[in-house]
């Protein structure tokens, strides 16, 4: 808690340098967040090249508006709801043209799956396990693609990043209220979207599925 | 409670969203509730099942030119200064007015007495100081910066570090002093950036080398390896940044550029004998590995690879 508010410490000084003109003082808070930038946007775009083009234009945007930036929330807040904009815009524009998700494009032109980069490397793992499991991902990926943009953004933040909903509130110009009912919805519909699923990697089938219960 | 109040916040539940009195009634409840309980331990298994697939991290490479990308175009953006803000945003301005009348009226009478000083001034005739003669950066030498138009010639004094520098505003004139001199330093950062001249780029860079605990020098010479078309001042840039690749970020990935793009292969060559001392550092591994799957030339790819070869394995 002491590291995060030292930290806010630091960002307030690089802001507050990078307003007065020093790109040294943007590039240091550049490097604060950009690993966790990138890493979001690869997951949302499920493209390097796309990640690479989000990445640059959250930052060339920040920087051209650290003028104005008035330290109503953290630097880190608004720099995520600068990213988580045009990531929303990306959902959107992607759902129109239903792309494949779950395929992944690396900056050589060459398709490698999201899933299959989670390799198990468990001691006990084998072959058939991480079979399942990559059919598991599969199913996962799909459920996702199936949610609304701002219920998968809510979703990813929350789950696969670990933010507090008031931050996810903050970062989508939302109340906390609305960001629970957003996860509500999209746990609900990701529940329906993977019943007869367990974590174990087993897709149960037929009468087995109809028996177990929806998790 | 009702069941179906626990069923709307069980997942604010698993996802440790409740607040601790809502926490605490929410358990007490299931303690006795069979249904919520299973509905808990349905919503449990979501999210452990949510969890197989893991956030991949951006590769070392993806990171690093990414960066280097972003730097590239950092290099020409502007930040919105005063007027743009006040174009886009006027509701600030005027709500800042609107609630500090005190500081409205304080500008406005700095305002007036401002430009009533000002035409004073002009009226009275200004002063200015005289260009070339000293080492202070004032109003006189900024504005003379603006009227420079090249650097005619860089000679260094034998067995000193003093230095002549002839130099064009209108007309040619010329300078002299120590590399401490504020004003040497500067039309030798303007040398390095904006001569046509590429024999006094060197001169300049050459010189500027002795210099490069300064950040606005370190600054000009990774511009200088960057952008600078004469490969000969990018090789003394990138002599001169040589012992900063393990502290400055900045320099190592400016090296790093210049191993994987560079045209010139014995500038590349160089940037690879640089960077020898980091070569364990992430982005600098994941270059190695790149050039020594890929590259078009066979010395860059062995080289790539011994280097490689040194390092330890990773787990």
């Amino acid at each position: 808690m002491a590291g995060e508010s030292l930290n806010r410490i630091d960002d307030t000084v690089l802001v507050r340098e990078a307003q007065r003109g020093d790109r040294a003082a943007f590039e240091d808070l550049v490097r604060r967040y950009d690993q966790a930038v990138l890493r979001l946007a690869l997951r949302l775009t499920g493209s390097e090249h796309e990640a690479q083009d989000i990445y640059q234009e959250a930052f060339l945007k920040a920087y051209r508006n650290v003028g104005s930036f008035r330290f109503e929330c953290s630097f880190y807040t608004w720099i995520y709801r600068i990213v988580t904009n045009l990531c929303l815009d990306h959902l959107r524009r992607k759902q129109v043209r239903k792309e494949d998700a779950g395929v992944v494009v690396n900056a050589d032109g060459e398709e490698f799956s999201v899933i299959e980069q989670t390799a198990d490397d468990r001691p006990n793992a084998n072959p058939e396990r991480d079979l399942l499991r990559r059919e598991l991902g599969s199913q996962i990926g799909r459920a996702l693609e199936k949610l609304t943009p701002r219920e998968r953004m809510v979703f990813e933040l929350k789950h696969y990043h670990g933010l507090k909903l008031r931050t996810v509130g903050e970062m989508l110009n939302t109340t906390e209220e609305t960001a629970k009912n957003t996860l509500f919805r999209a746990t609900q519909k990701l529940r329906g979207a993977l019943s007869g699923v367990r974590s174990g990697g087993d897709v149960r089938g037929g009468d087995a599925a109809r028996r177990g219960q929806a998790i | 409670m009702k069941c179906e109040w626990v069923q709307q916040n069980i997942m604010l539940h698993v996802y440790d969203e409740l607040a601790d009195d809502a926490r605490y009634e929410l358990d007490q409840h299931v303690a006795r509730c069979e249904a919520c309980a299973a509905e808990l331990a349905a919503a449990q298994e979501f999210r452990q099942t949510m969890a197989t697939v893991t956030v991949v991290e951006p590769s070392p490479y993806l990171l690093t030119s990414s960066r280097m990308r972003l730097q590239e175009a950092l290099e020409t953006a502007q930040q919105g200064g005063f007027w743009t803000r006040l174009t886009f945003d006027p509701g600030i301005w005027l709500r800042q007015v609107r609630f500090s009348p005190a500081l409205a009226a304080m500008l406005l009478l700095v305002g007036f007495g401002g430009g009533t000083a000002v035409t004073f001034r002009a009226m009275k005739g200004g002063t200015t100081e005289v260009p070339g003669q000293g080492a202070g950066v004032n109003a006189g030498t900024m504005t003379e910066d603006a009227n420079i138009t090249g650097i005619r010639s860089i000679t260094p004094e034998p067995g000193t570090n003093r230095v002549n520098i002839k130099y064009d505003t209108v007309n040619t004139k010329e300078t002299a002093g120590s590399l401490n001199d504020t004003r040497i330093q500067q039309l030798l950062l303007f040398a390095a950036q904006n001569n046509t001249n590429s024999g006094v780029r060197v001169d300049s860079v050459d010189l500027l080398k002795q210099r490069m605990n300064d950040s606005r020098v370190r600054e000009a010479l990774v511009y200088a390896l960057r952008y600078d078309n004469n490969p000969g001042v990018r090789l003394k840039a990138l002599e001169g940044l040589g012992s900063y690749v393990k502290d400055d970020v900045r320099v190592r990935d400016a090296v790093l550029e210049t191993l994987t793009n560079d045209a010139n292969p014995g500038l590349r060559t160089e940037a690879l004998r640089v960077l020898e001392p980091v070569h364990a550092d992430a982005s600098v591994r994941a270059t190695l590995e790149r050039l020594a799957a890929k590259d078009s030339n066979k010395f860059i790819r062995e080289q790539s690879r011994a280097q490689l070869a040194q390092l330890p394995e990773l787990d």
